[in-house]
């Protein structure tokens, strides 16, 4: 199992040095947020997931979770680390203090979120839903609900979950048939099977708060007829404590791919009660506050995952001693080199690490807008922040998760065969980040959300809060000579990008099977060169620093990027321009 | 017999409103009511009708000149004015015996040769000249005309047997060339056509929505867009007309009509809309009708219940028929639910009684469909509504539920109402046979030309055709004709083609609209992205283009109609000359969107204003005039107002009849090309930064009184840039190019500013201006 360690300094190189994290202060509610605080919590974070939950991830892995007759059991140690989690206030940092939360900004919950992710996504799947559900009840259930929840949610005794996709539907939900039945007390009697439902049933907590989906009969047809319920697992009685069970149990779980020790459920609802969040027929209303930040969260797990498998690669191509190097032996008093010495364990390193430094400052500058649009005075500045998160969260969803992917995917190819066996860890990674590119929207479907939908929304003003900065960026560095070698590879990317939508957008309206066909392609442009923009900040902040080795690798990876993985975009134009034609003559009989 | 002078009496709204459309076609009249009792002026109503239109929006005149050639006066003192009047229009009270008797009076006055008509919409023509002398009958005949005047395009004409050919043809091509109206020849029958099918469809539908239990929002949306019926559909009509209105019309056509009529079957008295009419909810001009704003709730909009007579909250009409059927009008017909059935009640009762119309209100079915869209807005007349449904499928259905099927529709089985013969449109008769629709003299439509040519050049935004004798027409075809880089590009290629094989060119297509301008919805995408090389490129090309218009070696005429905004006024302002329908809307408006003239409008303007005789000399008059207009993005309101404005210049031609547009425009390119000559470019003296601080100054002040907004001095700051020529001085002599060089830097640095682009994108989203 490698070690982790969070990365504390490249945490606070992007919160204050990019993205300028010290003016967090100056938004109301967030005036106490100075960089002592917010390092404290970086500190105490790094602790908990070094220490607590990074030591359980493989057992967890290994062992999995237990069913037997509707109860799960979660593996060795999950429950003593939740309540050492839950003692030490992490399930509150995001939350309303009205509630009991601490009401952290963004920017900093996101880099727990991150460290979490490295150390056991698994375990970080619990907080996560109650989470997920906590934002949906805060934002519309009613005063009474949410005095008897979230209190709960936020403290953690009690935990949260969201039930969207059953047996015949995930991403249509429009298809969906449980029912949710008046009763006269102003309650609901609901019905139906829910399956996919991540921490659905466990032993960690003395209550379970399921938002469930769900269709009263007569409402519209389709997904304009979806309401949201909260449907606990114990009534709570008089004093709010967990009463009498409720007609929810959980019916098996799945046996899956990766993050094994996260309890995947079927729940089976027979005239459970529960209570409606919102206006009827309004759920997806609901369900998408909740979903774009769960899509947020979910790139930080491609993320934390690529970076495990950064840091077990690093240390492994260090110590390995295989072979010598092409350009003369660098080790001579040792039978052999380390592997680091060769350009393709390098190309695979920087490849790893300039995908997730780029990707944390992404994630970064999206939280920072998340506590602009929560926070900030200016209702003009709320309402760009907004539009701005509206285009980058499926952008950060998908690239962050397919850039994982390929990141955990290079750990274990550094390692070789000791990457495929188990002992290392490194193929766990692999596994637990694979479903990060497919719940919360498959990533196709983010490519469709930013081609069909975020693109063309009013006429492009979304795109603006990314495209204009970015020209502007380089409209004022053209003649940057220090900038040039970044500034040159970033304008040909943004020129690509630019074309590419312009394309895509003309021809996506008259033909829409050719937005389809270019969007997953157009995601990874948009995301490669909103990257590369990133880079070209960084290597700006750390050009005049750069014989501080940390500064001096920043800026070496800014240029292995604008070199080495920047150029794809070349290719995308080219496959974008290319239309879906070919795809779409194919006969379906000739598949 | 010419007519060049006019009498209107009765100077009520209707009466008011010809008196001013004849003026509008420049001609003199005389507009006389009657004394009013006690009244110290006794031309009182006259002077006050023609003071009220001076303020009336939509405007029943066009142009304050034509204000001018109204002459008002009494039916007591000024009857001698009638004696050197072509044609004496009466517009007074409906009843018979008010009429004759104003009839002798005039008959007493007028020449001879004088035509009288009335204006009438339920008298018979037969009952008003009985026992009126012969000489007068003769000259007798009734002209309907729709309410505004101004506006409305019908006018059903009544001619009898005593009317002389030439008496019919003076009439006809009045109010053809000079008034501009579609004239429908109708029977003397009551109602005519268009009110005759108007009121029973109306009538009908409001009927049958009581009947089928629905809500006024879904019978609006039932019989409104998906026949091609105006928005307003039914009950938004009604609140237009006037609720109050409805039991005197329908009391009329009832007494009139033979009692076999199905019109009585469908005159139900309607208690909900009596009290309403009782409560004061007339209509707009009222309390309110079936839809008001509660003011009570904060202009809450609120609509009737039909069912309980309370008002509730409008909302939107859900109507799955109309979803589903989409343009398949027989499935909506036949759709499965109280939507489908009301709206196939509806149609089959409109149609078939358009289909009982012939050989009674009109002899063919051409004028029935005229004067329905002209009359009613309908996009389809009833017989081109059979078409789309199928003709034969409407007996079928219309014989299996025990219909009558009128003798038309038993003429029509196995046919369609219309088709095309040999590029010529023809329409079916009541023999089953069909006759070739003859345009009349003088009238060239596009839409013909396409029955039997394809277009010289074409691509996606943009047509070329050949109407003959050399000339070439290039035609918008855009989505609202909005001017985009494929416009900009064909028209680079015309000017070639023209060059190499035609004589002339002429600028005008069919739609609502000449063109509202750039597309918008393209610049704020290109702009949102930062894709401003393509931006900066597009100006260039449009630039290049307009100028390729100009400077080419053959004549260039525009001929706009409906509106000619933003890059549609500047190839205007570019062209050699301009046929304008009297119905034109013109002007640079690019600020509304925080943007200025960018295809040379600034330029164009200047010049001709610096050009003006009448304009007093010095550095700043020209600018200022020009500031003006495009700073507060000034739109003439009729082609009249333009020529105020100078965008039409002497030469430049007014045509009244939008059916004759494109051949008097033809007629004015093929005059120009003998010895064309390309225009001389202009030079420009400007008077640099001291006249752009006179202009902010200005500005400045309307600011103070809240009349410019904080942005509105921005844009006008980039538009003071350029009417003052930049960094140049008085004496300096600068270039046409160099205008338009600050144009497009000036357009450049305002597309990048973020609240330009909030202004296009509330533009795009709501269609109004946000006043940022």
């Amino acid at each position: 199992m490698p070690a982790y360690k969070a990365p504390l300094r490249d945490m606070r190189y992007v919160l204050y040095d990019v993205m300028g994290g010290d003016d967090l202060t100056s938004l109301p509610g967030y005036e106490d947020f100075t960089r002592d605080t917010l390092d404290a919590v970086l500190e105490e974070a790094a602790k908990i997931c070094e220490q607590v939950l990074q030591p359980l991830n493989r057992s967890g892995d290994e062992e999995g979770c237990a069913y037997e007759n509707g109860v799960v059991r979660t593996p060795k140690g999950f429950k003593q680390a939740y309540d050492t989690f839950r003692d030490g206030g992490w399930t509150s940092i995001a939350c309303d203090p009205a509630f009991g939360g601490q009401g952290v900004p963004a920017a900093l919950n996101t880099l727990v979120e991150e460290m979490i992710c490295s150390a056991n996504l698994s375990f970080g799947m619990y907080p996560g839903l109650s989470h997920g559900a906590y934002v949906a009840l805060h934002g519309y259930g009613s005063d009474e609900l949410k005095q008897a929840y979230l209190p709960k949610l936020v403290d953690g005794t009690w935990s949260g979950t969201m039930c969207l996709t059953e047996p015949h539907c995930g991403t249509d939900l429009g298809l969906m048939r449980t029912k949710a039945v008046p009763q006269e007390d102003g309650s609901y009697k609901i019905t139906g099977t829910k399956t996919f439902i991540s921490a659905g049933e466990h032993d960690l907590t003395e209550n379970i708060v399921h938002l469930v989906l769900a269709k009263i009969p007569g409402g519209p047809k389709g997904i304009k007829g979806v309401s949201l319920f909260l449907v606990p697992k114990f009534l709570p009685d008089a004093e709010g404590r967990p009463g009498p069970r409720n007609g929810v149990r959980c019916g098996s779980i799945e046996h899956k791919m990766g993050i094994k020790a996260s309890a995947t459920c079927v729940m089976n609802f027979d005239d459970a009660q529960g209570w409606l969040i919102g206006q009827p027929h309004k759920g997806m209303q609901a369900m998408f506050a909740m979903m774009n930040a769960e899509r947020l969260a979910v790139g930080v797990q491609g993320l934390g995952l690529a970076e495990s498998a950064y840091q077990g690669a690093v240390t492994y191509a260090k110590e390995r001693l295989q072979g010598r190097s092409l350009s003369g032996v660098k080790n001579p008093d040792k039978p052999a080199d380390p592997l680091i010495v060769h350009p393709d364990i390098r190309r695979m390193l920087l490849t790893q690490r300039a995908y997730i430094e780029g990707g944390r400052a992404l994630a970064i500058w999206a939280a920072k807008a998340l506590d602009t649009a929560k926070k900030h005075p200016d209702p003009a500045e709320r309402s760009k922040a907004e539009d701005f998160i509206a285009i980058v969260t499926p952008v950060i969803k998908a690239f962050l998760t397919d850039t994982g992917y390929e990141a955990t995917n290079l750990g274990v190819q550094v390692f070789g065969g000791h990457g495929y066996i188990r002992d290392h860890g490194m193929e766990q990674f692999i596994r637990d980040g694979r479903i990060a590119q497919i719940y919360e929207g498959a990533n196709g479907i983010q490519a469709l959300d930013l081609v069909g939908r975020k693109m063309p929304a009013h006429a492009g003003r979304y795109l603006r809060t990314v495209f204009h900065p970015i020209s502007d960026y380089i409209e004022a560095n053209k003649s940057n000579a220090d900038l040039a070698d970044l500034i040159g590879p970033l304008g040909k990317a943004f020129g690509r990008l630019q074309q590419a939508t312009l394309h895509v957008a003309r021809v996506g309206m008259a033909r829409p099977d050719e937005a389809g066909a270019a969007a997953s392609d157009y995601l990874r442009l948009f995301g490669l060169t909103t990257l590369a923009y990133l880079w070209a900040r960084m290597a700006e902040v750390s050009l005049p620093q750069a014989d501080d080795p940390f500064h001096k690798a920043k800026v070496l990876t800014a240029r292995f990027y604008m070199e080495r993985l920047l150029p794809q975009t070349g290719a995308l134009l080219s496959t974008i321009l290319a239309g879906g034609k070919t795809m779409m003559a194919f006969e379906e009989a000739a598949f | 017999m010419a007519i060049n002078k006019v009498a209107v009496i009765g100077a009520g709204v209707m009466g008011a409103g010809i008196a001013a459309q004849v003026a509008n076609a420049g001609v003199p009249v005389v507009l006389l009511d009657i004394v009013p009792a006690g009244a110290e002026n006794r031309n009182a109503v006259a002077e006050g009708a023609v003071a009220k239109m001076l303020k009336t929006e939509p405007a029943p005149f066009m142009s304050k000149a034509a204000a001018k050639l109204v002459t008002t006066g009494n039916i007591e003192d000024h009857l001698e004015l009638l004696r050197d009047c072509d044609w004496i229009v009466e517009v007074v009270v409906e009843k018979l015996d008010v009429k004759q008797a104003l009839y002798k009076k005039i008959d007493a006055h007028r020449k001879p040769e004088a035509i009288v008509s009335s204006n009438t919409s339920t008298i018979p023509l037969e009952k008003l000249v009985e026992g009126m002398p012969q000489n007068f009958a003769e000259k007798f005949v009734i002209t309907h005309f729709f309410n505004p005047p101004r506006y409305m395009r019908l006018l059903e004409l009544v001619t009898s047997a005593n009317n002389s050919a030439d008496t019919i043809k003076s009439i006809t091509d009045f109010c053809d060339y000079k008034l501009g109206k579609g004239v429908v020849v109708c029977k003397d029958r009551p109602g005519f056509i268009a009110n005759r099918l108007g009121v029973y469809w109306l009538q009908s539908a409001v009927v049958l929505a009581f009947e089928h239990k629905l809500d006024v929002e879904e019978a609006d949306a039932l019989i409104g867009k998906p026949l091609g019926i105006p928005k307003t559909g039914v009950f938004g009509l009604l609140d237009l007309i006037g609720l109050d209105l409805m039991p005197h019309i329908n009391a009329s056509m009832a007494s009139a009509l033979p009692s076999l009529d199905a019109f009585h079957g469908m005159n139900k008295p309607l208690p909900l809309v009596e009290r309403m009419i009782k409560d004061g909810y007339t209509g707009r001009k009222g309390k309110g009708g079936f839809y008001r704003l509660n003011r009570d709730k904060g202009k809450l909009k609120e609509t009737i219940d039909l069912a309980t007579g309370d008002f509730r909250a409008q909302r939107k009409a859900k109507v799955e028929a109309i979803d589903e059927a989409g343009k398949d009008l027989k499935k909506l017909l036949t759709h499965d639910s109280a939507h489908g059935r009301y709206a196939w009640d509806v149609v089959r009762k409109t149609l078939t009684y358009a289909a009982a119309l012939v050989g009674d209100a009109a002899d063919d079915i051409f004028s029935i469909d005229e004067a329905m869209r002209l009359g009613y807005a309908w996009k389809w007349g009833p017989f081109e509504l059979l078409d789309k449904i199928g003709p034969d499928w409407f007996v079928a259905r219309l014989a299996e539920e025990g219909g009558l099927v009128p003798p038309i529709l038993q003429a029509a089985k196995g046919k369609t109402f219309y088709r095309i013969d040999d590029g010529k449109r023809q329409a079916l008769t009541l023999s089953g046979d069909y006759v070739t629709l003859e345009r009349p003299e003088g009238v060239l439509l596009l839409a013909d030309i396409k029955l039997t040519q394809k277009p010289v050049l074409k691509n996606a935004s943009a047509s070329v055709w050949d109407i003959g004798d050399g000339v070439l027409c290039f035609e918008f075809t855009s989505m609202m004709n909005s001017l985009d880089a494929d416009i900009v590009m064909l028209l680079n290629q015309t000017v070639q083609l023209v060059q190499k094989s035609y004589k002339a060119l002429v600028v005008y297509n069919e739609g609502a609209n000449f063109t509202v301008g750039a597309n918008l919805g393209l610049a704020l995408f290109a702009a949102n992205v930062a894709a401003w090389g393509e931006i900066e490129q597009l100006v260039g090309l449009g630039q290049f283009a307009y100028k390729g218009l100009k400077y080419a070696p053959f004549p260039v005429v525009s001929a706009p109609s409906g509106m000619a905004l933003g890059g549609g006024c500047e190839i205007l302002l570019h062209s050699d000359a301009i046929q304008a329908h009297a119905e034109s809307y013109i002007g640079l408006v690019e600020v509304g969107v925080g943007l200025i003239p960018g295809w040379g409008g600034c330029k164009e303007l200047l010049a001709r204003w610096q050009a003006n005789p009448k304009m007093p000399k010095g550095p700043m008059p020209a600018v200022a005039q020009v500031f003006e207009y495009i700073s507060t993005a000034r739109v003439a309101k009729s082609a009249a107002e333009a020529r105020d404005m100078l965008i039409l210049r002497e030469g430049d031609g007014i045509t009244m009849n939008r059916n004759r547009l494109l051949f008097d425009a033809k007629a004015k390119a093929l005059k120009l090309v003998a010895n064309y000559q390309p225009p001389q470019s202009p030079v420009y003296r400007l008077p640099g930064p001291s006249g752009k601080l006179a202009l902010k100054m200005a500005v400045d002040g309307f600011a103070k009184i809240g009349k410019a907004t904080r942005h509105d001095i921005v844009v006008s700051d980039a538009l003071a840039n350029i009417l003052t020529g930049g960094d140049t001085e008085y004496f300096n002599e600068l270039s046409e190019d160099k205008i338009l060089e600050l144009e497009r830097q000036n357009f450049m640095k305002l597309v990048r500013n973020p609240d330009s682009l909030a202004r296009i994108e509330h533009m795009l989203e709501t269609g109004k201006p946000l006043r940022n």
